[in-house]
């Protein structure tokens, strides 16, 4: 059973091991370890040789026993010497507590995903679900549903990319609220949010993919004033309380009105000032056009309701003060990294 | 849209803001002014000058010097001068001794090549007001020396860019743009005279006749044939005969370069004039090149072709429209001219054309010639079909003012298909049922008047509705406002959109559930931002060879496709950012991928998760490092994002020689898994890169990849259960198994959990080794078994048993056997 050597031998071994262990020891509980290891009453290493002491020669048991005795009162008072030692220097003493502590990697989500994040947390406090739709799309969907003829220059102004075949891929996300609208009945209070294709070369601040979120409320009684009233709210739950904003008139084929919304944001300068920045240009909004629910079966007469789509790449430049819309494809891990502070 | 302040308040006297503040009404009217452009701005200081001789400088070949009148009465002074058109008795604008150009520089007094020179004579571009050439800006005759050049050339103006939305056409023009702004209104409105014209009109336009007919009419010797009347609805032309083609008058000049025309001769600026003025696009033909004096409005037919006024030649297709005369074509309709029936200084006779085209064709045909011109542009949009007769009549006033000439007796007027105005019912609940708030029948009238509509009250109607109104739409708004919701709008837009209120009202919540994909792709992006990932995003294009759905007008060859995999997007990611010098790359994507389906078909979309995995398992310490990701972090990153998916989908190794089934032929064979669904379909597939497989460095660690196919529709929800707390102590037993290299882990694995009898709870692999020295093709497995019985603490028998159970039926049906033991 034993390996080792002669009984001497084992306790020559066993007390060089147990100074190293109290030598080692950085606290009072690693000293209480030692101790039982080596001291404990029933399973303690010492006291297992003592009990294999009838199986000794007996001449050789006296000092076996002698030398165990000597072993026990050494390992004691290094034990004691040790612990004063403890008592004197304080807990902290015995590391560097200056050295970096270990680290996991970090990991983030995408700006983009960031910030559709926390637009899509503020609309679904009032009251909005998610919807999807297909990247690649039918003419009918991508305009002609959203009442924009083929032949009018609208439907040339964001130029798009064509499928071989005669599909293309959706110039907006609005044929998610076509898609919407022939499979549900209202009320209706979705956001779309979604990759969106144009025919625009790189630079600073276009790509020819970007993500778009799109926003469709329906319902009986919904009016311009519903629209505004959402929309500002909406501004100023993400950008403070402070934002004013404002609708510009302006014209999509599938909304009417339509208006082109801008914030102007309050933030507080370097010397503590408050200052407004310019009006932001941020999404363009309107009323349903009756046609485009035409286009879906609903009566116009009976329904009314408001649309928006906006460019959450575009609110991450002005949100986070990024140059350059080309850096959200280079996927440049320094450049993920500073996102990712979660 | 460029519109020139002076012009704007001739016509609309009672627009009286400034600058700044017009513009700012226009942005809340719905057209935001991109610039405002001051003409003169930074050249107060230059004046005109006439130059009264020119020497040869005597040092430089290139150089003259001149003798300037600068108007001071102080004699002249000498400028040297290095313009090839500077001539005696010429005028250029002169910037004296002291004065400051608009790019800064001051002029002083200078010495060049030895010889004084005491000012500058300037060009176009010295001055700001365009690219100009080399030479000077010659400034007409009669323009006194020392006169103010702001004012000698109408610079004393603003121009304001408008952004004009592609439904309101009417704006194209100085007159749209002043309806908007006028307080008074279309009503307000009124024509510029022409300098030099007697107000009130010219007698000899009054005086023309109507020689009307439907696809065809003649009179004054001109006939015209609409052959295609679904392409042309109308077609005016008038003759002015006797012309003199020169330049035009310095006011019409100045007028059109106050809006960045470019000024040609004075036939040819008096239809950019009326284009300019009235949003109604004119083109004038040299009369004596259309054979026998008729215009035949036709189909271009198969192989004829052009020289258009760009110098162009062009091929007509049987779809375009072309103004032709008996032997063939002479302009391509609605969009440019042709060379040969141009207008030229030997031109007496002019034939001038006012036409209603069809917008959709005039776009195709812009379209397929990739030629936009200022015509074209108001075309597709659609003009103005009433404004027709006037716009025609005043640019033959114009014609005459500046070029002579007489008019001919008849506008020759083709008019297949009589313009009628609209007639739009609007209610006042409809009203304010849309906007949300209520509106009077005054107060929409009062807001729709000035926009030039007739607004009358149908007073049989007004009870029930809240009242209504017929709204009569002239010709310049008949494209956009053709419905009730077109002139809510402009209830809307007239009334302010800043005033209406932003009260938030009580909403009802949607039918629509949340799509379940949002969610799992919240899940999989935590999990992995968790596990030490970024998200990337890339387009979803794709070169050749990496999906087989093309686009027709792709961006570029490189992204001629749709990605049928988000993988190789994503490796190139990974040699981007090991390219520069990035060395721990953990990226992720979640993205659409493409497949080609039948004829006529969507193609089917599928939403994936890809990962590459590249560099230090953990960031580096001083402590020591754990080294690179390897092929078990794979692994079981895998199984995590597979607990993800819907129940039951596992992660399983790929049988040697048999290929990853997701077409991740970047794999590396040896080393790769496949996730099954519950169902056991295949729905991800992960592994090693294959070395040589991407572009690296050669320092690059081992690469790990990633691609699962997300659940179409719905994600489980993971059917949480509580199960109680064990409340009975488990036991371990350690097992150290040899198992031969011919047989899997797994199997092993399998064959404990399903022996092990029902109290087994737990099997864990804690060590794999070769002893030094031991049996080949062997390895020693150690193996811990946790065992535990939900309701008793487990006697050492029970366990024994088990264990005794495991050990035979591994040696049954395995032939595993524990280490150090005899087979």
């Amino acid at each position: 059973m034993s390996q080792g050597g002669t009984p001497l031998e084992e306790l020559r071994e066993l007390e060089s091991q147990a100074m190293d262990a109290v030598r080692s020891a950085r606290s009072e509980r690693d000293l209480e370890g030692v101790r039982i290891d080596f001291l404990g009453r029933k399973d303690g290493r010492l006291s297992r040789i003592l009990k294999r002491l009838g199986e000794f020669p007996p001449e050789e048991r006296p000092r076996v026993g002698a030398e165990a005795n000597r072993v026990k009162t050494l390992l004691r008072e290094a034990l004691e010497a040790r612990s004063a030692g403890f008592a004197q220097e304080g807990p902290v003493q015995s590391e560097d507590l200056t050295l970096p502590g270990r680290e996991r990697w970090i990991g983030g989500v995408h700006p983009v995903t960031r910030v559709i994040d926390e637009l899509v947390a503020i609309f679904r406090g009032l009251g909005f679900t998610l919807a999807r739709g297909p990247e690649a799309e039918t003419e009918w969907y991508n305009f002609e549903a959203l009442n924009t003829p083929l032949d009018h220059p609208a439907a040339d102004e964001q130029d798009t990319l064509y499928l071989k075949g005669g599909h293309l891929l959706r110039s907006h996300t609005s044929p998610v609220q076509i898609r919407v609208m022939q499979a549900y009945k209202p009320p209706i209070r979705i956001l779309a949010p979604g990759m969106v294709y144009r025919r625009d070369s790189y630079d600073a601040t276009h790509t020819p993919a970007f993500a778009q979120l799109e926003g469709l409320v329906v319902d009986e009684g919904i009016s311009f004033v519903d629209l505004k009233a959402t929309l500002g709210e909406f501004a100023r739950r993400y950008w403070g309380p402070g934002t004013q904003i404002r609708f510009r008139p302006s014209f999509f084929p599938f909304t009417e009105p339509s208006a082109e919304v801008d914030v102007k944001r309050i933030h507080t300068d370097a010397e503590g000032r408050e200052r407004e920045s310019d009006w932001i240009e941020i999404m363009g909004a309107g009323m349903v056009d009756p046609a485009v629910f035409e286009a879906c079966g609903l009566d116009p007469e009976r329904y009314t309701g408001f649309a928006f789509g906006m460019g959450p790449g575009r609110i991450g430049l002005l949100k986070y003060g990024i140059p350059d819309l080309r850096l959200f494809f280079e996927n440049d891990v320094r450049f993920l990294r500073q996102f990712a502070r979660t | 849209m460029n519109v020139s302040l002076r012009w704007l308040r001739e016509i609309a006297p009672d627009v009286a803001d400034r600058p700044e503040v017009l513009a700012d009404r226009l942005a809340a009217l719905g057209f935001p002014v991109e610039e405002l452009h001051s003409l003169g701005s930074g050249l107060d200081d230059i004046v005109v000058a006439r130059v009264e001789a020119v020497r040869p400088h005597p040092n430089a070949d290139r150089l003259r010097l001149c003798e300037v009148d600068a108007g001071t009465g102080a004699g002249t002074v000498q400028v040297v001068c290095g313009a090839d058109n500077v001539a005696a008795g010429g005028r250029y604008p002169f910037a004296p001794v002291g004065a400051t150009l608009p790019g800064g520089m001051r002029i002083g007094k200078a010495r060049l090549r030895g010889e004084v020179s005491e000012g500058m004579l300037c060009s176009e571009s010295e001055l700001g007001l365009g690219p100009g050439h080399a030479g000077l800006l010659e400034l007409p005759e009669g323009l006194a020396p020392g006169r103010r050049f702001v004012e000698a050339l109408a610079l004393d103006d603003v121009r304001m860019s408008v952004e004009v939305t592609s439904n309101r056409p009417d704006l194209l023009s100085q007159v749209g743009i002043a309806r908007e702004l006028s307080p008074g209104g279309h009503a307000a409105l009124r024509l510029p005279d022409f300098p030099g014209v007697e107000p009130g009109g010219d007698p000899r336009i009054e005086a023309i006749d109507r020689a009307a007919g439907s696809e065809r009419a003649e009179g004054d010797g001109i006939t015209v044939r609409i052959e295609d009347p679904d392409l042309c609805a109308r077609y005016l032309a008038l003759a002015v005969r006797g012309v003199q083609v020169g330049p035009s008058p310095e006011w019409l000049q100045a007028r059109l370069r106050a809006v960045g025309a470019r000024p040609i001769n004075n036939v040819v600026d008096a239809t950019n004039y009326v284009l300019l003025e009235l949003g109604q696009p004119l083109h004038a033909f040299d009369l004596a090149k259309v054979r026998e004096e008729t215009v035949v409005v036709r189909r271009a037919r198969d192989g004829e072709s052009i020289r258009t006024l760009d110098g162009v030649h062009r091929r007509l297709t049987p779809g375009m429209l072309a103004i032709c005369d008996p032997s063939g074509p002479m302009a391509v309709a609605g969009v440019m001219g042709g060379e040969d029936s141009e207008v030229s200084e030997q031109t007496s006779d002019v034939l001038l054309e006012c036409a209603l085209f069809t917008p959709g064709p005039i776009r195709a045909t812009r379209k397929e010639l990739g030629l936009s011109t200022d015509a074209s542009y108001r075309f597709e949009r659609g003009v103005d079909p009433e404004g027709m007769v006037s716009a025609l009549l005043r640019a033959a006033a114009l014609i005459l003012a500046t070029a002579g000439g007489t008019v001919g007796g008849a506008i020759v007027d083709a008019n297949p298909a009589p313009f009628t105005r609209t007639q739009v019912r609007l209610r006042r609940d409809r009203v304010g049922k849309v906007l949300g708030i209520p509106f009077t029948l005054e107060e929409i009238s009062d807001l729709l008047l000035p926009l030039g509509l007739q607004v009358e009250v149908d007073e049989a109607a007004i009870d029930g509705e809240g009242g209504t109104l017929e709204v009569e739409v002239p010709g310049f708004r008949s494209r956009d406002l053709t419905r009730e919701v077109d002139l809510i709008e402009e209830v809307a837009r007239r009334h302010g959109f800043d005033r209406f209120p932003e009260t938030l009202g009580a909403f009802r919540p949607g039918t629509v559930p949340d799509h379940p994909l949002f969610h799992l792709e919240a899940e999989l992006r935590s999990e992995l931002a968790a596990w030490g990932a970024f998200e990337a995003q890339t387009p979803a294009f794709a070169p050749e060879g990496e999906g087989d759905v093309e686009l027709l007008n792709p961006i570029s060859a490189e992204e001629g496709f749709l990605r049928a995999r988000l993988l190789p997007g994503l490796v190139r990611r990974l040699e981007y950012n090991l390219a520069r010098g990035n060395r721990n790359v953990r990226l992720f994507e979640i993205g659409t991928v493409f497949a080609a389906r039948g004829e006529g078909e969507l193609p089917t979309e599928e939403t994936r998760l890809a990962a590459v995995l590249h560099g230090e398992r953990e960031p580096p310490h001083w402590t020591g490092s754990t080294g690179a990701i390897d092929l078990w972090d794979l692994k079981g990153l895998m199984e995590r994002l597979a607990r993800r998916l819907p129940e039951g989908a596992q992660v399983i190794p790929v049988p040697q020689g048999s290929d990853d089934g997701l077409g991740v032929g970047e794999l590396d064979p040896g080393r790769c898994f496949r996730i099954l669904s519950g169902e056991g379909e295949l729905v991800g597939a992960g592994g090693r890169l294959r070395d040589g497989a991407a572009d690296l460095p050669p320092w690059a660690d081992e690469v790990f990849l990633i691609e699962i196919i997300l659940p179409a529709e719905s994600a489980s929800e993971g059917g949480i259960v509580y199960a109680p707390i064990p409340s009975q102590p488990g036991v371990d037993r350690d097992l150290a198994l040899l198992v031969p290299d011919t047989i899997p882990v797994g199997d092993v694995l399998s064959v404990v959990g399903r022996s092990g009898g029902p109290e087994l709870r737990d099997v864990r692999v804690f060590d794999v080794y070769r002893e030094p020295g031991g049996e080949e093709k062997a390895r020693s497995v150690a193996v811990r078994m946790h065992f535990r019985s939900p309701d008793r603490t487990l006697t050492d028998r029970e366990v024994e048993g088990a264990v005794k159970s495991v050990l035979n039926t591994l040696q049954e049906e395995l032939g595993v056997g524990v280490r150090g033991s005899q087979g």
